[in-house]
């Protein structure tokens, strides 16, 4: 499975970098038969287009970051990220044999792409944990990482209000419905979901255009 | 180096200037084509990939395409960056300007919805008083539309309707679903028609003019193609007054260049032929360049309701179009005026950010209504006002160096009691069906988002009522063509694209006659 993935991989690089990054070796001789005026090219070869060498040309499998390595945190402080893993579990549970938010690596995706979001998303997801941990406080005296699935779920109540237009004007609630679809999306999308029943994140990619 | 000199410089290579091409250069017409964006290879320039793989694992880079509600990070790169090619708006007043740069243009990416307009539209002024009407009426624009929708190959299904005049179709004889004969049936006492959509078919993976125009065109040996070629302005023969030509710069060296012509056709979409044009500071005694700005309002998922059936989506198709049927009569019926269609479906999975559910709960939701969900788009006529308009932002240029657009521009309360009063009727007529509603909202998305602007070079008799007359022609300039969306004087609520290419053909026909007899 994985060296299939590695092999679709490179697949994704633009045919033109590709054979770009794959041009024979530089003929010592091209300086010396350049015209006047024009640049020389260093990496112009003597093959031609097309030709048997360069249908043979090897094909290399990269991976993508979350394939060897594990992302690191940075956006969110230990409470507020501590929060955000466990309201993560309780949106996205591993459920029949696929992965769950926290296997699928979605609050370390989501400190990256929300630090990296405008000031607006950025305050929605920090009061929106912050009164979690708050409210977890108040009610069990512990923070809300540290809550049993009950007590947590107690908090999650206004993800089962019926949807309105408008945006809730309590902060929780706020962030926990944008929360439920970025969690979901995050999870679904990630390379762990990949084999399991839930993917839904492919698509055709544009590159720039020329 | 003497340039050459050709008959017409076309701008634009879209639906508007493609089908300009299309039919002058089949009579022998030379023409030279200035596209602002770049001949695409599709095979290469698009590749199927995992979400994963994407830096943004396909949220989409915050912040790229702010006003692209339709972009996603899979196809980001298709539509014009905001970066290279800015326009201002007031804060409050957002407005979504949606742009393709490439060969082919939006006609490449479009929803396919292939409509007539009717009398309701051309002449809507005699008919509620508002506004004005069109220098033209469906009798005249007909026969073109029977031309244009075979080349498109336009499915859809015959139904006499007063509202959305029948066309030449690939007929649809594909059965209902049961919940849509359910639904049928409910809207027929209400006197709501609902018909299959109307779409155009093309050939292979595109209906565009990139695959359906512009290769016959070139087949005659008459057209000349130059992509990345980003028009500045028009220039002005100073003993004539006519236009002979524009200015444009490459788009990747930045080079300066002139391109001359004895006729000029601007298609560059209604809002950059506009921008082109009070860039040129011309075509303007009327004073009504860049004002009567109007698209179609759109709310999407304007209700989402599920099927209480369990073999609702059996038998046939779910999806449904209803034109419009209010206000057919003449006064007014309601406390709007003009109207609004629904495009509908009601076999669909409900999008998960409705359902008061989460974790596994959410999951067991979402298995048990899938193919059960109706959801709506609701498309409304939006009134053409002279207080919606663009003008040119001094203090702002692009890329280019060219000055860029600033948008005044929203909707009124005709709008807003007209989707209100839509939204209700959809639900009524769920709920009649025998759908629960899981949520409902009467709120459009900002002007811009339909990517429908029309009206800001309208045509018209008067000339200073109107930039153009009812041949596409500028008042002021006779050697002056704007082809586009820009001509409308009124939308409706139809998409605007078979009426768009219906016009271009007219428009350059006559344009040939007047060469012809040396009249241009």
């Amino acid at each position: 499975m994985k060296r299939r993935r590695f092999f679709k991989t490179l697949a994704a690089v633009p045919a033109g970098s590709a054979l770009l990054a794959q041009q024979p070796a530089t003929n010592q001789s091209t300086p010396n038969q350049s015209a006047p005026g024009v640049p020389l090219n260093p990496t112009r070869g003597t093959q031609p287009p097309g030709s048997a060498a360069a249908e043979d040309l090897p094909k290399l499998e990269p991976t993508v970051p979350d394939g060897a390595a594990d992302a690191m945190p940075r956006f969110f402080n230990s409470p507020q990220f501590t929060a955000l893993q466990k309201v993560s579990d309780l949106i996205m549970p591993a459920m029949s044999g696929s992965p769950g938010a926290l296997a699928a690596g979605a609050p370390e995706f989501l400190d990256f792409l929300i630090g990296d979001s405008d000031a607006d998303r950025q305050r929605v997801y920090r009061a929106g944990l912050d009164g979690l941990n708050a409210e977890s406080k108040k009610q069990f005296n512990k923070a809300f990482g540290d809550l049993d699935a009950t007590q947590a779920a107690g908090l999650l109540t206004p993800l089962k209000q019926p949807w309105t237009y408008e945006e809730p004007g309590d902060a929780v609630a706020r962030f926990l419905r944008v929360a439920k679809i970025d969690v979901r999306t995050a999870t679904l999308n990630s390379r762990e979901a990949g084999a399991g029943r839930r993917f839904q994140g492919s698509g055709l990619y544009w590159y720039p255009l020329d | 180096m003497a340039a050459n000199e050709y008959d017409v410089l076309i701008i634009g290579s879209g639906a508007s200037g493609g089908m300009a091409a299309h039919t002058l250069t089949q009579k022998g017409v030379k023409c030279l084509m200035l596209d602002a964006g770049p001949l695409v290879d599709f095979n290469r320039v698009r590749q199927t990939k995992q979400a994963y793989e994407l830096p943004y694992h396909g949220f989409g880079e915050p912040g790229k395409l702010p006003h692209v509600v339709q972009a996603n990070e899979f196809n980001a790169n298709q539509w014009v960056d905001e970066k290279e090619v800015p326009y201002t708006h007031d804060p409050k007043m957002p407005f979504n300007w949606v742009r393709v740069r490439m060969i082919g243009g939006k006609s490449l990416f479009w929803a396919r919805m292939s409509f007539r307009l009717s009398d309701y539209e051309f002449k809507a002024k005699d008919h509620d008083g508002f506004g004005e009407n069109w220098p033209i009426d469906q009798a005249e624009l007909a026969p073109f539309y029977s031309r244009v929708e075979p080349i498109f190959r336009v499915a859809g299904r015959t139904e006499g309707l007063k509202q959305l005049p029948d066309g030449v179709f690939e007929e649809d004889t594909t059965p209902w679903s049961e919940s849509m004969n359910r639904f049928i049936g409910q809207a027929k006492k209400r006197d709501i028609p609902v018909t299959k959509m109307r779409r155009a078919l093309g050939r292979g993976q595109f209906a565009s003019s990139f695959n359906l125009l512009l290769p016959a065109a070139m087949e005659t040996g008459n057209l000349t193609i130059v992509p990345n070629a980003v028009v500045r302005d028009l220039t002005v023969d100073k003993n004539t007054g006519r236009v002979n030509g524009a200015n444009f710069v490459d788009r990747h060296s930045k080079r300066e260049m002139h391109a001359k012509a004895r006729v000029v056709v601007v298609g560059a979409s209604c809002l950059e032929s506009t921008r082109i044009l009070l860039n040129s500071k011309i075509a303007n005694s009327s004073g009504a360049l860049g004002h009567y700005l109007h698209d179609q309002t759109y709310i999407t998922q304007g209700v989402v309701a599920i099927d209480k059936s369990p073999k609702g989506n059996q038998g046939g198709g779910s999806g449904g179009y209803a034109p419009r049927f209010v206000n057919l009569k003449k006064g007014n019926e309601e406390d709007f005026i003009r109207g609004y269609a629904f495009d509908f479906n009601l076999a669909g999975t409900p999008d998960p950010k409705y359902i008061p559910a989460y974790g596994a709960d959410l999951d067991k939701a979402l298995a048990d209504y899938r193919g059960k969900a109706a959801s709506v788009t609701i498309m409304g006529e939006v009134l053409a006002r002279y207080e919606n308009f663009v003008s040119i932002d001094k203090n702002v240029v692009d890329a280019y160096g060219i000055p860029v657009l600033h948008f005044q521009c929203k909707y009124s309360d005709n709008e807003s009691k007209m989707l209100k009063h839509a939204m209700n009727k959809f639900e009524e007529l769920c709920q009649a069906s025998d759908f629960e509603t899981l949520a409902k909202h009467d709120q459009p998305w900002p002007p811009g988002y339909s990517i429908h602007e029309l009206g800001t070079c309208r045509m018209g008799d008067d000339p200073k009522k109107s930039v153009l007359n009812k041949w596409n022609q500028s008042h002021d300039i006779k050697n002056l063509f704007v082809v586009d969306g820009s001509s409308f004087v009124t939308g409706g609520y139809q998409n605007p694209t078979m009426t768009i290419l219906s016009l271009s053909m007219r428009a350059s026909e006559y344009l040939m006659d007047q060469m012809k007899a040396r009249a241009i």
